[in-house]
């Protein structure tokens, strides 16, 4: 038995993937806006994306979630735990689908929520998010959420990034 | 709220056909890595039978299907996999199985698909089921023919050297 939960934020709702949501998710694949995140103008590519971070959950028990704008119920992202094989560990991950709802904190108010909940409920003991060293949006972020670079993390082979270390909620800093 | 995703367990005389864990994945990456799989894009390597595995199993938690492992029961060692899955580029949801080489001949791949064929008509409501098989790939075209399937030449294929079988309909097997 697999659970999936919602989670509530103040201005978003985080739910399990549903088979509609692979609309969204597939134009931000093949957008620019997927440049570090493995996009490709490849559809086929992209469906493949999606349902590889579906299967997370009942393979792996953790997952992504989709954010859900409660003032208009647009699926706008996606955040959640994703271990593609050979990856060194998992890691914690987010996108932005579209520009407009870009810059307007929902990432940061998604990532924190999940970031709880997989500490809290997943075991998770440690979490890292790689980041393109050109990215300079994602390096801010990062740090924003308080994560700092780990020289000495192992990252996954081919891709070309600085792992992020998180911080343990609760732990002293 | 949560969603829970309860993945049935289905038993017949030789074998249990359970949800799929990570630790599953070595043993789906052999078979997808042995001669037989040239049959199915193969053989593939570690990254890409990982899609693979994730492109059968996405649809337990959005579609609510998706692949089984099949255990021999009596020895607990994984004899394949079976399931009904609609990867995004199907054209249509598909029963499929993967045997592993060791339990060729026995009638396990035919007593799997029975149980999952059954478990999509009676428990997940499927009107209709389609296998799509290589045309060189004689074993699997036996195997669907013992299942009581036929060729359906107005079905939409899957690639371009790919056969489908039509499933008899649920009333041809009350």
């Amino acid at each position: 038995m697999i659970n999936v939960p919602t989670l509530t934020t103040k201005r978003l709702t985080l739910r399990g993937p549903r088979a509609s949501d692979q609309t969204g998710f597939v134009e931000f694949f093949l957008s620019p806006r997927a440049k570090y995140a493995g996009g490709s103008p490849d559809r086929a590519k992209a469906a493949q994306e999606f349902a590889e971070m579906v299967a997370h959950w009942p393979l792996h028990g953790f997952g992504s979630f989709i954010m859900i704008r409660h003032d208009n119920d647009q699926a706008i992202g996606h955040v959640g735990g994703l271990r593609p094989a050979g990856w060194p560990e998992p890691e914690l991950g987010w996108s932005i689908w579209r520009d407009s709802d870009e810059g307007q904190g929902y990432a940061h108010e998604a990532v924190v929520a999940v970031r709880d909940h997989l500490f809290t409920d997943c075991g998770w003991t440690t979490a890292v998010s790689y980041v393109a060293p050109d990215n300079t949006r994602s390096l801010a972020f990062a740090e924003r959420l308080g994560a700092y670079r780990d020289n000495g993390a192992q990252t996954p082979a081919g891709l070309r990034c600085f792992a992020y270390r998180h911080p343990i909620p609760g732990a002293a800093t | 709220m949560t969603t829970t995703l309860t993945i049935p367990t289905l038993t017949t005389n030789r074998l249990t056909l359970r949800g799929p864990q990570l630790g599953d994945f070595p043993r789906y990456a052999e078979i997808f890595a042995s001669p037989r799989a040239r049959y199915m894009d193969g053989p593939l390597d570690r990254d890409a039978a990982w899609k693979e595995f994730a492109a059968d199993n996405f649809g337990w938690l959005v579609l609510g299907f998706g692949y089984w492992t099949v255990v021999e029961t009596a020895s607990g060692v994984i004899a394949g996999f079976v399931g009904l899955a609609k990867p995004p580029c199907y054209p249509e949801a598909e029963l499929g199985w993967l045997l592993h080489p060791d339990f060729e001949g026995k009638g396990i791949a035919f007593e799997a698909a029975v149980a999952a064929r059954q478990c999509a008509y009676d428990t997940f409501g499927w009107q209709t089921a389609v296998s799509y098989i290589d045309h060189d790939n004689a074993r699997s075209i036996a195997l669907a023919e013992r299942l009581g399937c036929r060729l359906d030449s107005d079905a939409v294929m899957l690639g371009d050297h790919g056969l489908v079988y039509r499933h008899p309909a649920p009333e041809a097997l009350q």
